[in-house]
């Protein structure tokens, strides 16, 4: 192999694109192990800004790295510039940390965010020359390896990927590649590293797996051929205390996004919320102790450099003993600068008072709420367990506390939406705004603004929810105009997120296999970056689903019926089939259930399933 | 300054890879890196209290620097080598200070005191021997102005004024370097690589630019020019 070293060739096109310094490595705490024998290469199907923070990257690049003899890098995907500049000339996708191509790395895993990173998928794969099929490779191709958030339905793209991890990476990374260094050195073909491989759990390989349809065509289910196991369980680390967080991590020069050090402060949510697949898919709570927190984040400000620490986890403020972590922070970090941000919020009393708490009574940025719905009704359908008292509760007490600006989270097209609960959205706001003017000294109320944010629900996989049909587009047109007129124009900013990005979204999350065909399709056709609002033409998608032969509203729009087989029945999240039909009956009938970190369990059979529990440091506050 | 304030200056080097950083790219980049440094620096007062530091004029992306300049107020006094090895621990290597001294606080600021500043310009290719780019930038200069196109808005340079001592090609590797003094104004600062490629494209050489580097900056006062803010 020649292992060239592209810099030169690099460097050569930095002058004629938009940031070089995406391109160019030399951060603070990237780690150079250029005599390595192993190489892995992970890589963010989107721009460097965007993938950097990735927290599980840099988990698992810290974990790698500690291994002797093997190098973890990273690579982006670049921007169309530095990309049309790369094909010009003829550089393929490099490494950051070697600045070697990528396709003479030993592994390369790919982690999905979200479904519609499914194209850079395929732009990496390309720019790194790599054949797109697992089919397709040979021994000289490095592994290419998925996880993620999207695994829980892996079939859109598991064409594309010779393994794909389900799970939490922190120990199944250092498996799979102990596992696959000695296949190759054993000179083993193959086939036979993946049917290794496979015998790792949570490791799908989906070479090992054939789709079964009946005569018509229509799916019948997916078998495992040979010894794979016929489901592949998600991967869970019992502690959280048991796995240090990554302190050093790296430092980006480019102002990329969630610019801050974050410590991951909990795993985990299990309020239940019926749409939220994170909720049910990162089950069951796991809390890092507040002594571990404060020596994280203390230690982890003196390493980077940061002006800027955030807690993260699905709820923050969930943390049994976050009171006592913020008030220690905050004496500790008390003139220097630097400060602590919390990513959400509850809806409660509770919520505000955490909020004054990081804002230390000075700069108040805007408080961010997700009320979800409009009306009692349709939260208690979804299991939102939050009132409207408590959220104009929490907006009278954040505007007299001095906050000006509070942002709300909100869906249409909810199963069992009426258009009174659409309706329910302006309603509420409505009264928001009116509860924050009152809390608002006269003079200041020219400053008040209330942002909405509205998307469509698109049904995901492992949730009570993912037999129900996603609202067509002409319909999130109808109930988007009811919005409108229902809403108040003064200090209100009303969002919308794309229609048509959720449709494909919605299409991705839940087709199978046969979307791997579009997905390509769609790439050749000129599809990339279709996050970027501005790059997303659904036109490419519908000649690509056209040419493929599927008919995208018959997987996202389509009620399912419960015994029918569906693409995803051979992963699990451990929360099991029973729970999330039971939980799908009670949301029919407006029934909620409670959260079980709070109270006792509700028989999602994640602790008993995965060998886990919920690990609190002390007693929550509900 | 206020009181049981100490203003440390450093002079650093972008080069190497990260001369493709952009100004608010490199400040970020010595804000953190003095923090790590683990220095105690002075938070500006206000709404979102902030390290108490200051630059010398930006550097474009693209653009090396040897000699570049930024001031950082501290708390408590911590005498220089100290200093200086807590800030080369914590640097990124191709942004490492290559000195650092208090100065006083009522000098003028970096900004506003540096207004000279000399550069090398490395050019390549079929026609870039000396003679051929010296008669070229020599027609340049001739016709007084030089007009830049910056976006939608057109800058014109007095090249008399912007060029206060003449410029000086020398024979290097693959081509010659152009090495000339160019005097920042309110008008902005005239790039000296637009310069070089403007006098290359009006004589028409197959030559081009292949870096820059800004080797040194320096304080004006009364007619002096070589005075280095540290
Ligand atoms: S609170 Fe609800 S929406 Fe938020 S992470 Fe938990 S389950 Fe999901």
């Amino acid at each position: 192999m020649t292992q060239e070293d592209l810099w030169p060739r690099v460097e050569a096109l930095l002058g004629r694109v938009e940031r070089p310094a995406r391109y160019i490595d030399r951060e603070w705490g990237a780690v150079h192990k250029p005599e390595a024998g192993y190489r892995a290469v992970f890589v963010y199907p989107d721009t460097y800004e965007v993938g950097q923070p990735n927290q599980a990257i840099a988990i698992l690049y810290d974990r790698l790295n500690a291994v002797a003899d093997v190098a973890a890098e990273r690579a982006y995907v670049p921007w169309l510039d530095m990309a049309a500049l790369m094909r010009e000339n003829g550089v393929p996708l490099f490494s950051l940390e070697s600045c070697k191509p990528v396709c003479e790395s030993d592994l390369l895993g790919i982690t999905l965010p979200h479904e519609l990173s499914y194209t850079n998928v395929l732009e990496a794969l390309d720019l790194t020359g790599i054949p797109f099929r697992s089919a397709d490779r040979d021994v000289s191709h490095p592994l290419v390896v998925g996880g993620g958030p999207c695994v829980y339905n892996p079939e859109p793209v598991a064409p594309f990927f010779d393994a794909i991890l389900i799970g939490e990476g922190e120990d199944a990374i250092l498996e799979i590649v102990a596992v696959h260094r000695e296949a190759k050195n054993a000179g083993v073909s193959r086939t036979e590293i993946l049917t290794r491989l496979a015998e790792i759990p949570g490791v799908y390989v989906p070479s090992l797996y054939t789709e079964t349809r009946d005569g018509s065509g229509a799916f019948k289910g997916i078998e495992p051929l040979g010894n794979a196991p016929a489901q592949i369980t998600k991967r869970v680390v019992g502690d959280l205390e048991s796995v240090a967080p990554p302190v050093r991590g790296v430092v980006p020069f480019v102002d990329v996004i969630h610019d801050r050090f974050s410590v991951e402060i909990l795993r985990g949510c299990t309020r239940g919320c019926r749409f939220c697949q994170a909720g049910m898919v990162y089950r069951p709570v796991r809390e890092r102790s507040a002594d571990t927190v404060v020596r994280e984040v203390m230690s982890g400000l003196a390493c980077s450099g940061y002006d800027e620490a955030s807690l993260t986890s699905l709820s923050t403020t969930d943390h049994s003993q976050i009171e006592e972590i913020l008030r220690r922070l905050h004496r500790r970090l008390e003139g220097t600068g630097v400060s602590v941000s919390l990513p959400s919020l509850r809806v409660d009393a509770f919520g505000v008072e955490m909020a004054h708490l990081v804002s230390g009574g000075g700069k108040k940025s805007g408080l961010t709420f997700a009320p979800e719905a409009g009306t009692q009704r349709l939260r208690d359908v979804i299991n939102k367990n939050v009132t409207e008292e408590d959220l104009l509760g929490s907006v009278e007490r954040a505007f007299a506390a001095g906050w000006r600006r509070v942002k709300l989270y909100f869906m249409i097209g909810l199963p069992t939406e009426t258009d009174a609960d659409v309706q329910g959205i302006g309603e509420l706001v409505t009264r928001t705004f009116a509860v924050a003017r009152a809390a608002t000294p006269p003079s200041a109320r020219g400053s008040i603004r209330v942002a909405v944010s509205v998307s469509t629900f698109v049904p995901k996989t492992q949730t009570p929810f993912q037999w129900e049909a996603q609202i067509p587009l002409d319909e999130v047109r109808r109930r988007q105009a009811i919005l409108r007129d229902s809403m108040p124009r003064k200090g209100i900013d009303l969002h919308w997120h794309d229609a048509q990005e959720s449709f494909l979204e919605g299409v991705m999350a839940r087709g199978g296999r046969e979307i791997a065909d579009v997905i390509e399709s769609a790439w050749r056709g000129g599809a990339k970056f279709d996050a970027w609002t501005e790059q997303f033409r659904l036109q490419r998608w519908a000649d690509a689903f056209e040419c493929c032969g599927v008919d995208p509203s018959a997987i996202a729009n389509r009620q399912r019926t419960e015994d029918e087989p569906l693409p995803w029945d051979h992963i699990s999240a451990g929360v099991s089939r029973k729970y999330l039909l039971s939980e799908r009956a009670r949301a029919l009938g407006t029934v909620t259930t409670p959260d079980c970190s709070f109270g006792s369990c509700t028989g999602c059979d994640v602790c008993g399933d995965l060998g886990v529990e919920v690990v609190l440091g002390g007693e929550r506050r509900g | 300054m206020a009181s049981g304030e100490y203003r440390l200056r450093v002079r650093y080097g972008k080069v190497g890879r990260l001369r493709w950083l952009s100004h608010l790219e490199v400040v970020r980049a010595l804000e953190r890196a003095t923090r790590r440094a683990g220095l105690k620096y002075a938070v500006t007062q206000g709404f979102s209290p902030h390290i108490k530091i200051a630059f010398g004029p930006a550097l474009p992306v693209g653009t090396a620097g040897e000699n570049e300049y930024y001031d950082v107020w501290l708390t408590r006094y911590t005498g220089i080598d100290e200093v200086f090895k807590r800030l080369v621990d914590a640097t990124a290597e191709d942004l490492a200070p290559t000195a650092v001294g208090y100065v006083p606080e009522r000098e003028v600021s970096l900004a506003a005191g540096i207004t000279v500043a000399v550069y090398h310009v490395e050019v390549e290719g079929r026609d870039s021997e000396v003679g051929k780019v010296q008669s070229a930038l020599a027609g340049i200069v001739e016709l007084g102005t030089l007009t830049v196109q910056h976006r939608d808005k057109q800058k014109v340079f007095d090249l008399t004024r912007s060029l206060p001592e003449e410029m000086r090609v020398k024979e290097a590797e693959g081509g010659c370097t152009v090495e000339l003094t160019v005097r920042m104004g309110p008008e902005g600062s005239l790039r000296p690589e637009l310069l070089v490629r403007a006098a290359l494209s009006s004589a028409s050489l197959d030559a081009s630019v292949r870096s820059t580097t800004r080797v040194e900056t320096y304080f004006e006062s009364e007619g002096e020019l070589h005075t280095r803010p540290l």
